[in-house]
């Protein structure tokens, strides 16, 4: 499913995303300042492929999927993912694509909004996330947001010329809740 | 988990998925001729790990060694054929018979997910284990080839 519009702090936002916000990611994907700690760093990075996935969020009923927009301008994407709603958790995940916007904040805002919603309407009892150690500003915008470190992968992948770790970190949505 | 109902229908398009699956190996475990359970594993073709997905035997048949020697055949076919270093799986931490065989294997914790999974009525921790290709030699390395090494010299 697409997430609801949130409108956040410094110009964030939170947007359903559009067969239009794919397009840039397409190009984001080819920068290896964005993809650096990413694998495998090539793929179908074709229109056709884009609107595949974009089809696929649409129809999914076990994710929240939602554009990134700062100042107006589509900058990224974020979601929760797989999400069991027996068990009422999920997998996060955040990509921004704008690599000269990095340690504005926007990472941290998202995660901020992401998190409230996932208590507010979606219920969500804990979230957990992967994201490579050395990753420092999505680690950051994590751990800002509240997620508590749990576990470490070491040598989890092969990135640009060194092996990588994994971080693993879990919140529960309604102990970071604040109403605004 | 996958909430569906079990039935031949539903089974039928899963396999159908999972024959096309390029980053997932699925596999009947079997016995004596019949089927006991399943296995499935990832194998990223990118990174040098993989994970062990699911492993599940018939309740009937638990308390006979099929999940413990599906497990060796299984890392066997990972260390010895796909030449991976590291296998990890997730385990509910209140599942003693699934905690004792990645013990017996030689797999160590290196996370806990808190509160991770719920079924009958309460949630449970979510282990996460690692099973090193030297620890893997060390233990197995002697018993659980899955070939014997070739010969020196053969080039053709």
């Amino acid at each position: 499913m697409l997430g609801p519009r949130l409108a956040g702090r410094n110009g964030v936002e939170l947007r359903p995303p559009t067969l239009g916000d794919q397009k840039p990611h397409l190009v984001w994907l080819a920068q290896p300042e964005v993809t650096r700690l990413w694998a495998p760093r090539h793929g179908e990075w074709t229109e056709e492929k884009a609107e595949e996935r974009f089809k696929r969020q649409c129809e999914s009923r076990d994710s929240a999927n939602w554009s990134i927009a700062f100042e107006g301008e589509t900058v990224g994407s974020t979601g929760i993912f797989d999400i069991d709603w027996v068990g009422r958790g999920g997998e996060s995940g955040l990509f921004i694509g704008r690599h000269d916007l990095y340690g504005r904040g926007i990472a941290s805002e998202a995660v901020r909004l992401r998190t409230r919603l996932a208590w507010s309407h979606l219920r969500l009892h804990r979230v957990h996330s992967w994201i490579a150690l050395q990753d420092r500003g999505s680690r950051r915008a994590n751990e800002k947001g509240g997620y508590a470190q749990i576990g470490l992968y070491r040598g989890y992948a092969y990135r640009s010329g060194a092996w990588l770790d994994d971080r693993t970190g879990e919140i529960f949505p309604e102990r970071a809740f604040t109403p605004e | 988990m996958r909430a569906e109902p079990a039935m031949p229908a539903t089974w039928k398009e899963r396999l159908r998925e999972a024959a096309k699956e390029q980053s997932a190996v699925l596999w009947t475990i079997e016995t004596q001729g019949g089927p006991v359970g399943i296995a499935r594993v990832s194998r990223h073709s990118d990174v040098g790990h993989c994970d062990v997905q699911d492993l599940a035997i018939d309740p009937a048949r638990w308390g006979r060694g099929y999940g413990g020697d599906a497990t060796l055949a299984i890392h066997r076919y990972l260390f010895d054929h796909l030449d991976k270093r590291v296998s990890a799986v997730e385990l509910p931490a209140d599942s003693e018979r699934a905690k004792r065989i990645a013990e017996r294997l030689g797999s160590v914790e290196f996370g806990r997910g808190h509160d991770a999974c719920y079924r009958d009525g309460a949630y449970a921790d979510r282990l996460y284990l690692r099973l090193d290709r030297s620890a893997w030699e060390e233990r197995w390395g002697a018993s659980e080839r899955e070939h014997p090494p070739l010969p020196g010299g053969i080039e053709r």
